[in-house]
């Protein structure tokens, strides 16, 4: 019998509170630093080059084999800007396959390869499932358009600084403009 | 009247009835939908038109083009009938339903008993369906439904009776049926101040008679599979939905008329259409939301539960209730003697069902009881 009013004083409580719901697709919540999308590759800004050496460390240790990566000799390191001596040539994965397991975020000894944490590493609906085989382009994009923000690794986050976008003072962001239009002409 | 021709008059009437009621089916889905997702920390539809308030009409819309499906073992003309059969005795009842002092199809002089008589007709469709289908379900569902609303019919009309029987106007005395002369018995005080027991039976029985939790057991989705009806889709389902909402606003009206004094308290009856509309549209809308508020407030009772709850303690108070009104009506004592009686009995009632609703959650429940509940 008092449960009754009780219940009732429950449920108007909770309709005064705010709704927890979000209009997802036009409303997204923000998703946890640690959230574990699909793996995307980190792009250094320090060198304009990729972190990843092609190792394949990452395709080895993966348990369902979803990637596969080969290996080039650095142009840029024989030109003495990079100190990398090989870089990656190809780089594809498999996102149908993949599990979201980590362990090539775990594995990667140059801190290349990180599990994306934003909402683009798990909106992954299409029509074909061929468009689900990223190749490096694809998962290069988000890291070097800087929409990649805080990555995460364990335990402590990316070791290096080199991920980051360079924040660039207006002389230089007019430099680079001047740059880009001389190269397009 | 709105035409010379009484003809005309009736038929234009129940032409706003009749347009009205699908109207008020629409908004209330919507605002069902509205409510019921606010008091889930939920939006509720958002996405059709602005904050969704056209989604009862894309509901209509998809109900009304769905395919209209008819099991291949179904009795074909119960079946197809059934849904009639529920749908139009609540409107029939809305024939005699007074909305202001001038606002009705035809003013019944047994208004009151035209309403209960025929509202109570619908659960021959609830059993036409539950048999039609030729589903077991449906026919478990047919079952309870035609048990609860025999049970629940009972208080729900002595609750009536006893409102009745102290409607009083200085024309026609003590007594009567017509709803617009209870109205009008009710110009300084609402009936619910001098018959608070029979308020709280009409409510609940109410309650029980439209199927809503927690009272939904012939249309339990987790135990019979939405009931009567599971095998009805398109037009027809929404032929039951429309009679489900219609048969709300039509008890909450009752209430409205019955107990919080309709069109008259606290205006007077000679306040205009204009001022009577939106005070009878403000207390039946209360009741709408008290009765979906209730909805998603309380969990469903056990079936042997709500039958020892009609006949253990409904329907015993509102036989007192008629019994003590018949005392002061023949003693003549004053009024209040009315409201001091059914405010203890209120009490009363209260107290013995908190005290046995304690004594049952702390008893484990009788295999017996366990075989009824299981049956019906």
């Amino acid at each position: 019998m008092l449960g009754v009013l009780k219940a009732i004083k429950t449920t108007i409580s909770t309709a005064l509170r705010k709704p927890v719901t979000v209009q997802y697709p036009s409303v997204k919540k923000e998703l946890p630093h640690r959230s574990r999308g699909l793996p995307v590759l980190l792009w250094d800004f320090d060198v304009e080059e990729p972190f990843c050496t092609g190792c394949q460390v990452c395709a080895r240790y993966c348990p369902v084999d979803c990637m596969t990566v080969t290996m080039k000799d650095n142009p840029l390191f024989a030109e003495g800007k990079s100190k990398r001596k090989k870089i990656v040539d190809k780089f594809y994965i498999d996102y149908a396959r993949c599990m979201r397991c980590d362990i090539c975020v775990e594995v990667c000894n140059f801190d290349a390869i990180v599990m994306n944490n934003t909402w683009e590493g798990v909106e992954l609906s299409r029509y074909d499932r061929h468009d689900l085989v990223l190749d490096v382009d694809q998962l290069m994009d988000q890291s070097k358009s800087g929409e990649l923000k805080d990555p995460f690794r364990e335990p402590m986050g990316v070791a290096h600084a080199g991920w980051a976008p360079k924040v660039r003072s207006e002389e230089e962001k007019e430099a680079v403009a001047a740059k880009e239009e001389s190269g397009e002409e | 009247m709105i035409a010379d021709n009484a003809w005309l008059d009736g038929l234009i009437r129940m032409g706003i009835i009749a347009l009205a009621m699908p109207l008020s089916v629409i908004i209330l889905t919507y605002l069902e939908r509205k409510i019921s997702g606010r008091l889930q920390q939920r939006l509720g539809p958002m996405r059709v038109g602005p904050y969704g308030i056209l989604q009862g009409l894309a509901d209509t819309v998809k109900l009304l083009t769905k395919e209209d499906l008819r099991p291949q073992t179904a009795d074909r003309w119960t079946f197809e009938l059934a849904p009639f059969a529920v749908m139009v005795p609540v409107f029939l009842a809305f024939v005699t339903l007074p909305f202001t002092a001038d606002l009705f199809v035809r003013n019944l002089g047994l208004g009151l008993f035209f309403i209960v008589a025929v509202s109570g007709v619908s659960v021959v469709g609830f059993v036409m369906a539950g048999w039609g289908s030729d589903n077991k379900y449906a026919l478990l569902g047919g079952a309870r439904a035609a048990a609860q609303l025999i049970s629940y019919e009972i208080p729900l009309v002595l609750a009536v009776v006893a409102v009745a029987m102290i409607a009083y106007t200085p024309e026609a005395g003590r007594g009567s049926l017509n709803l617009v002369e209870i109205v009008d018995g009710q110009g300084r005080v609402p009936f619910i101040v001098w018959q608070p027991l029979a308020f709280f039976i009409f409510l609940v029985a109410g309650l029980a008679e439209l199927y809503r939790q927690p009272f939904d057991i012939p249309v339990a989705e987790s135990e019979v599979v939405g009931g009567p009806f599971i095998e009805y889709s398109g037009i027809r389902w929404s032929m039951f939905q429309m009679a489900e909402f219609v048969s709300m606003v039509l008890i909450s009206v009752l209430a409205a008329l019955l107990f919080l004094g309709g069109w008259n308290w606290p205006l007077g009856n000679g306040a205009g259409i204009a001022l009577q509309l939106p005070l009878i549209f403000v207390k039946t809308s209360f009741f709408i939301l008290l009765f979906i508020w209730l909805r998603f407030s309380l969990p469903r009772l056990r079936i042997d539960q709500m039958m020892q709850f009609c006949w253990q303690v409904l329907l015993p108070f509102a036989l007192l209730q008629i019994i003590i009104n018949g005392w002061v009506l023949v003693y003549g004592w004053p009024d209040w003697t009315l409201g001091v009686s059914s405010g203890a009995l209120t009490l009363v009632a209260g107290y013995l069902t908190y005290r046995a609703a304690r004594q049952a959650a702390e008893q484990p429940v009788s295999p017996r009881l366990h075989r009824v509940g299981s049956v019906l």
